[in-house]
This record gives structure tokens, C-alpha cells and sequence, in this order.
């Protein structure tokens, strides 16, 4: 016990959890997330699958709702033999809004119930970091509207970002990445 | 029994935390443990700003914005400062950073993990730093970086005055300090200060913000109103209200061509904190 | 006699119309040119594109097929000496005022590899007019001090092309010295000459650096205004004169790949005593000739051939003249040989 307790009294080196990680995987953020289901994750559970990220917000009027409708596109086009391999992700830019039962309304709404679906919101700060590692950029315009760059990125398994699909978005780019990235397992 | 292993397992957990009294803890989520940091002391001073309605370098014409008071570093984070950041918390060591927090070039400079460069001067501002170095830094003085509005707002200033944007001079004088080679290896302090009492928000290093990433532009603004609503959702004001504020557009450029990861040898930082204080 | 006229009148018409016709055929816009290089394939492995410094140009692409290149640059800032000896802060391409020559072939694909040196204060980026794409490249290749961009393109319209660094402030970055000449040539290559220049315009807008003691730099408000103090061929007061003169021998063709990089001033471009026998008018595809002074837009060029015929230094101004004569808009190509006397002969008549 005292053993154990001056383990953890020294300074981190990162957590024992992230060890095994490559160091430009994603799920070195430690930060906490809420999905759909209002269960507390950390983006390392995530881990396993060949992930598809979007980051939007349910009430967006513009982009957003096309961002949806090429996520469902991309579902479509997966093999169902291969679907229990990815994890398409829907990250929240307005997680005041966008609650876990506001998520959870969102994903019935949209017919993606799926297992396969993942919304997840966190907290302001966690939720720019996030932004951050996949380059995207935000900004609150008033206190609805958010103006945001348009971006679907695939992760591998391990969390190490693939490529990345910006602006007018090819649908079939990425499920051929996604593809390739399932078969590479 | 059982009870009697629970309670001293309890026990354990409870003293282990006490022990860990020094850490300064992360709150995400509700309340919960993320990321821990070994917390330090700053001794810089902060200076009180009142804050007000500004117009931003990209934005409306016609629509200002506000910018509440807060607290800002008076200076930039030095290389000491940052020296003994990355002592107390080895995981943002140079050989220990995870790679999706900095770039190959992070304290690239530094020979090793926990010396400063031979010839770097203790009191220069560290630079080769990442977002997200800079924002672990902010976490462990209990701090946090400023925001894209206080930064500029701040900007506005020359020695004398608060709003210095319309004197014809202003823009030129400031380029003059951009261009000058080799400014971040100077010493902080050592020019005067501006009119709120801030020093080398030009005459040094282009700094992070901790919404730099909120200049919905691309690397290429010849066009006046960036406008595509396929790269950028909701686009919004993104053409500039000053043209001839030259300065602003060499600025804004840094910040657009960069990402969170980058380490640039001429990129540093300074800290700011929410204030309730409100002065006349 | 009405029939006879009638059928006459006809016939001309017939005629007329069959003929207008066929000169509609002759001189049919090259409309499908980008769409021939669009279906060219670029064979092999990619390989390193040689790039020149003015007034050098790379060996000319002769008949290879469509390959692909890469093409590596460096930004940049720099001091350099402007005009007698006065040092002047440059933002350059590969260290000199033009950039480097880039010389490829319709249908080639080139990567674009765009480096920005760590000692750079500011963030670069490219726009290559040579590109069909996006800010022609800009946004793709915007690095911050020490970082890399890049990007590619297919090279599909044959013709001579500015290229130039847009970030902003563009007209900073292009007042400093960030422009340069991307080549496209058609395949088969140009028809061979003699002699090949790369010569570069370009206005300058300069006050005192305030932080360093004889040092200038780029006046925003002189640009604004475009009142430059100094217009330069290639970047530099004298860069084509004394020992910098070019060189060409009587009986060879010169080609001059001239190009204006701004950021404001249009060129009257000539060279005193020379006619040039074909311009490519703007860099493009259509070819005048016997022309005296031709305009190169800023941001444009013009490829400008003559054959020297007698010896003798031939001026090459933008005859503007007050930018030759006060500016510095001013450099010379020695022609050595024989002389002509039936082209030109300057004997004296001595009074009887």
C-alpha cells in the first residue's frame, strides 16, 4: 500500500493506460466526454475501431445538416460485415446545447442509433483541444450560430489520424479510406 | 472483512490524494480528474484590463465586440519560467512529449530535456512551444492563455493611449518591430511599456491565443470576404475592416498558417485569468 | 441578262461565304490546347526539376514526353544590396530577387515543395500563375517561419508565367522581392535558339529601417500611392550592366523570357536598337512580329526573339523612360562580332 501510494505521489509520465500508445495518437487527450447515452467516457475507449470524426452542432442550419446527411452516406456505403469495425463520431462544438439527451433526441431524429454511432460533448476547453488536434477551427458567431471549417477525418484503431476530407466533402474518398484502414487491421 | 478491506482500501486512496495536495487538477466534465500537472509558482504580474467594445481585424463594420475585464501577464512567459515547468512536469519534457502535443521542433534549441540553450538568456521568452505546451504551462500557474479579443483588444494600444489604431503611424511603427530580425532573443522588459502597462506586444514574438484557430480564413485572403460555404460552415465575417492596417494582416497571417502542434522559433506565449473585479 | 446576273452575283457570294469559312477554320482559337495536355500522361518516376538563378534559364525540355517534377523552394528574408550600396530587407524564392527559373513541359505534373527557412520572421505561401487551382497553390503551401507545404499540379496550359509569394499583405511581400517565372513549354519545346535570358521587372517602394541604421525597407504608403524610388530588372540597380551585361554574338537569336513581377507598375519593355522579330504576346500563344515595345502587365511577362545582326551594347529599358533614367530600369546585352555596314553603317561624312 505505501508502495502504491508513492507510485502515485510521483509526477505523471503519462498515464500507464497511454503508454502502449503511439505518441501521435488521439487518445493521448485524456479528457473526460459524455455520449449519447449520457455515459462518461474517455476518448480511449474508443479505441479498436477504424473511426470516422465530424465535429458539428445539432442546432446548425448551414453545413452542418449536409455533414450529417454525408456521414449517413458514408454508413450506407460500408460493408455490414465490416460495421462492427468502425465508429462513425460526432463531436459537439456547443456542448452547453447539445446535452447527452439532446445528442440522444439528434441521433433518433437521424435514424443513427446504430451502435456504430457515437455522439460525444465535453466540456468548453476539452472541446477546442479536440478541435484542435484535427486542425479545425471554430468561433462562436452569436449565441446560436457557430462558423465553423467542414471536416471529416478517419483514425485508425489506434487513434493515429489517416486523412483527412475538407470543404466539399467526397464521400467516397473517405469510405475508401475507411476501407483500406479496416482491411490493414 | 470485507468491509474491514474496503475501509483500508479507502484509507490508502484517501492519504495517497492528500499527498498529491500539490496538484493542480484539470476539471473537465462535472467535476472530473483529467489531466494532472504539478502546479508552480508564476511571479509575474498581472495587469488589470477593463475591457470595452472593440472592432475586430476581421469582423463587421458596423458590429463591435465586447471584451470583459480580465488579468494579463505584463510580460511574456520566459525560458526559466518555462525551465521549471518542464522540471515539475516531465511528461512536457522535450524527449517525453507525446507527438500529437508538439511538433519535432519543440525546445529544439535546448541541449537537453532540463537546460536552457548556452546562449539564451534566462529572462527571453521560450519559444518552440506548441498550443498545447503553452496551454499545460497556463493550467499549472492557474492560469489560462488569452483569448484571440483580449490579445488584440490589448493590441489596440501604443504608449500612450488605449485606442492608438487611427494615428497614422501605428500600423508602421509596428511593422518596423516585426521586422526586426532576431527579436525573440531578447530580454523581456526592455522597452516601455504601452498605455495599460503591458510590455513587447510587438517587439518580440508572435503569441498564442487560446482561440487562434477562430480566424475562419485560409493562408489566402486576396480575396476581400472569404465566403465558401463548403470549407467554412456559417462563414461569417471574415473580411477585413482596416486594410491599411498592414500590421493586423502580417498578425493574422501567423495565425492562420499555424496548427495547434506547430513549435515555431519565433512563436511564445503569455498568460491571462478571469477577473470579477470591476474598476471605474 | 438578270439570270446571267443573278448567277454571278450568287457564285461571289458562294465563293465569299465558302472562303470566310475557311479562314474561320485557319484561325480557330486553341481552345482544346489545356484539354490535349489534360489527357497527357506523366511517365516515370518523379524527378528533381533544375531551377536557375537570373539571368540563367534551365536547358531547354527539347522532345521528352510529360514526366513528373519536383520543385523545391525556399523563402526567405534577407539582406541584399538594393541599389549602390544601400542594403534592403528582400523576401526571396531560393535567395534571389527574381525567385528561381522553373522550366516544365505541358502535361508534366509538379510537386510543388515549399519551404519556409527558420530564420523567417513571417509566414510564405506560393501563387503560381502557371496553376488551374485554388489561389493558384496559395493556400496549399502557407508555411510559418520553419515549416514545409506543399502541393501538385498538372501543368496544362503551355506559356510563361508569373509566379509570386501571396500572403498577406500581398503587396509587402511582392514589393520585397517575392516573384518569379514558371516556363511551360509546348511539347517539342520551344523552337531552339542561340541564346536564352531570364530578365525580370519589377518597382520598389523603400524607406529607412528605424531599427537598423542604413537599412531600408518596403514603404506601404509609397506603394499604396505607387510612387516607387527604384525600378529594377532583376531585383537589383546595375544587375544587367558592366561585367552583369548579357553577351550574344552577331548572327545568333536571343530570347529574352521577360516577366514583370509588380507589384504595380506596367513595363513598356524594348531594347534600344533592337527589333524583336516574334513577341508571344503576354506569354501566351499568340506570336506578333516586328514589334518596337511591347507591354508586360504586372503579374505578367512576354518572350521576346531577335536575331543580332551588328555588334554594338544594346540598351533593354522599360521605356517608361524616367524609370530608365532615374529608377534604374536600365540593362544592356553586348553583341560582339563583325560588323554590318549593310544594316547599319555610321561613317561620318567628312566636309569637303
Amino acid at each position: 500500500m505505501l508502495v502504491s501510494c508513492k507510485e502515485n505521489s510521483e509526477p505523471k509520465q503519462g498515464a500507464e493506460t497511454t503508454e502502449q500508445l503511439p505518441s501521435n495518437s488521439i487518445f493521448n487527450l485524456t479528457s473526460d466526454w459524455q455520449n449519447q447515452d449520457g455515459k462518461t467516457i474517455k476518448l480511449k475507449d474508443l479505441q479498436g475501431k477504424t473511426l470516422v470524426v465530424v465535429m458539428i452542432y445539432t442546432t446548425c442550419k448551414t453545413a452542418c445538416p449536409i455533414l450529417v446527411a454525408k456521414m449517413k452516406m458514408i454508413e450506407s456505403k460500408f460493408d455490414r460485415k465490416d460495421i462492427d469495425k468502425i465508429n462513425l463520431v460526432l463531436v459537439s462544438i456547443d456542448p452547453e446545447t447539445d446535452t447527452p439527451e439532446h445528442l440522444k433526441e439528434f441521433s433518433i431524429k437521424n435514424e443513427m442509433t446504430g451502435p456504430q454511432w457515437t455522439f460525444l460533448r465535453s466540456a468548453e476547453n476539452a472541446t477546442k483541444e479536440f478541435a484542435n488536434v484535427l486542425s479545425m477551427k471554430y468561433k462562436k458567431i452569436s449565441p446560436i450560430d457557430f462558423s465553423h471549417s467542414n471536416i471529416i477525418s478517419t483514425f485508425k484503431p489506434n487513434g493515429i489520424l489517416v486523412s483527412q476530407e475538407e470543404g466539399d466533402i467526397n464521400v467516397d474518398k473517405v469510405v475508401t479510406t475507411v476501407n483500406q484502414t479496416v482491411r490493414k487491421k | 472483512m470485507k468491509h474491514l478491506i474496503i475501509l483500508l482500501f479507502s484509507i490508502v486512496i484517501v492519504s495517497c490524494s492528500k499527498e498529491s495536495e500539490k496538484e493542480t487538477v484539470y476539471k473537465n466534465l462535472e467535476g472530473n480528474k483529467t489531466d494532472t500537472l504539478q502546479s508552480i509558482q508564476s511571479t509575474v504580474k498581472m495587469v488589470y484590463i477593463p475591457g470595452g467594445e472593440y472592432k475586430p481585424f476581421f469582423g463587421s463594420n458596423t458590429t463591435l465586440v465586447s471584451v470583459a475585464p480580465f488579468l494579463m501577464d505584463e510580460r511574456a512567459v520566459t525560458n526559466e519560467e518555462f525551465l521549471e515547468f518542464v522540471i515539475a512536469n516531465p511528461q512536457w519534457q522535450k524527449s517525453n512529449i507525446k507527438r500529437l502535443f508538439a511538433d519535432t521542433n519543440y525546445l529544439k534549441t535546448w541541449p537537453t530535456d532540463i537546460t536552457l540553450p548556452e546562449n539564451a538568456l534566462k529572462d527571453a521568452p521560450v519559444c518552440n512551444v506548441s498550443w498545447f505546451a503553452a496551454k499545460a504551462f497556463a493550467q499549472s500557474v492557474d492560469k489560462r492563455l488569452p483569448t484571440l479579443d483580449e490579445w488584440e483588444f490589448v493590441a489596440m494600444a501604443d504608449e500612450t493611449t488605449a485606442n492608438a489604431r487611427k494615428k497614422p503611424k501605428y500600423s508602421d511603427s509596428i511593422i518596423d518591430l516585426y521586422l526586426q530580425k532576431n527579436r525573440q532573443f531578447k530580454s523581456v522588459k526592455q522597452s516601455p511599456p504601452n498605455y495599460w502597462g503591458i510590455y513587447n506586444m510587438f517587439d518580440l514574438i508572435w503569441e498564442w491565443t487560446d482561440d487562434f484557430n477562430a480566424v475562419l480564413t485560409t493562408g489566402d485572403s486576396r480575396s476581400g470576404e472569404y465566403n465558401d460555404k463548403n470549407l467554412f460552415c456559417a462563414g461569417g465575417a471574415t473580411s477585413a475592416t482596416d486594410v491599411m492596417n498592414y500590421a493586423a494582416y502580417m498578425r493574422f497571417a501567423l495565425r492562420t498558417s499555424i496548427k495547434a502542434d506547430y513549435t515555431i522559433g519565433n512563436l511564445g506565449f503569455r498568460c491571462a485569468k478571469d477577473t470579477t473585479i470591476i474598476k471605474q | 441578262m438578270k439570270h446571267k446576273h443573278f448567277t454571278i452575283c450568287a457564285t461571289t457570294l458562294l465563293i465569299t461565304a465558302l472562303l470566310s469559312c475557311n479562314s474561320t477554320n485557319t484561325t480557330k482559337p486553341e481552345t482544346s490546347s489545356a484539354e490535349a495536355a489534360l489527357a497527357m500522361v506523366a511517365e516515370g518516376n518523379p524527378e528533381v526539376a533544375e531551377v536557375t538563378g537570373a539571368p540563367k534559364v534551365p536547358a531547354p525540355i527539347g522532345a521528352r514526353a510529360a514526366k513528373k517534377l519536383i520543385v523545391n523552394l525556399l523563402t526567405t528574408e534577407i539582406e541584399g544590396i538594393i541599389a549602390d550600396s544601400i542594403p534592403y530587407t528582400f523576401w526571396t524564392f531560393n535567395n534571389t530577387v527574381p525567385g528561381s527559373f522553373i522550366r516544365v513541359r505541358e502535361g508534366d505534373e509538379v510537386t510543388l515543395n515549399l519551404k519556409n527557412d527558420g530564420s523567417s520572421i513571417l509566414p510564405h505561401n506560393i501563387d503560381l500563375h502557371a496553376v488551374t487551382g485554388p489561389g493558384g497553390g496559395a493556400a496549399a503551401t502557407t508555411a510559418p517561419p520553419g515549416k514545409e507545404a506543399s502541393f501538385t499540379f498538372k501543368a496544362i496550359n503551355k506559356g510563361l508565367y508569373v509566379y509570386h509569394c501571396a500572403a498577406p499583405p500581398v503587396p509587402m511581400h511582392i514589393g520585397n522581392g517575392m516573384y518569379g517565372l514558371i516556363l511551360v513549354e509546348p511539347a517539342g519545346g520551344l523552337k531552339p535558339v542561340d541564346r536564352e535570358y531570364y530578365i525580370m521587372q519589377g518597382d520598389f517602394y523603400t524607406k529607412a529601417s528605424v531599427v537598423k541604421q542604413g537599412l531600408m525597407e518596403f514603404d506601404n504608403d509609397k506603394a499604396v500611392a505607387e510612387n516607387p524610388d527604384y525600378v529594377l530588372f532583376n531585383g537589383k540597380k546595375g544587375s544587367l550592366l558592366g561585367a552583369n551585361m548579357l553577351e550574344a554574338k552577331v548572327g545568333e537569336t536571343v530570347r529574352l523570357f521577360v516577366g514583370n513581377g509588380g507589384p504595380n507598375l506596367t513595363s513598356s519593355f524594348h531594347v534600344i536598337g533592337e527589333i524583336f522579330d516574334n513577341v508571344y504576346l503576354e506569354g501566351g500563344s499568340t506570336v506578333s512580329h516586328n514589334v518596337q515595345t511591347t507591354m508586360i502587365p504586372a503579374g505578367g511577362s512576354a518572350i521576346v526573339e531577335f536575331k543580332c545582326e551588328v555588334p554594338g551594347e544594346y540598351v533593354l529599358v522599360d521605356h517608361s523612360l524616367s524609370r530608365a533614367f532615374n529608377k534604374g530600369c536600365i540593362g544592356k546585352l553586348k553583341v560582339t562580332g563583325e560588323p554590318n555596314e549593310k544594316v547599319f553603317s555610321a561613317k561620318t561624312l567628312t566636309k569637303e
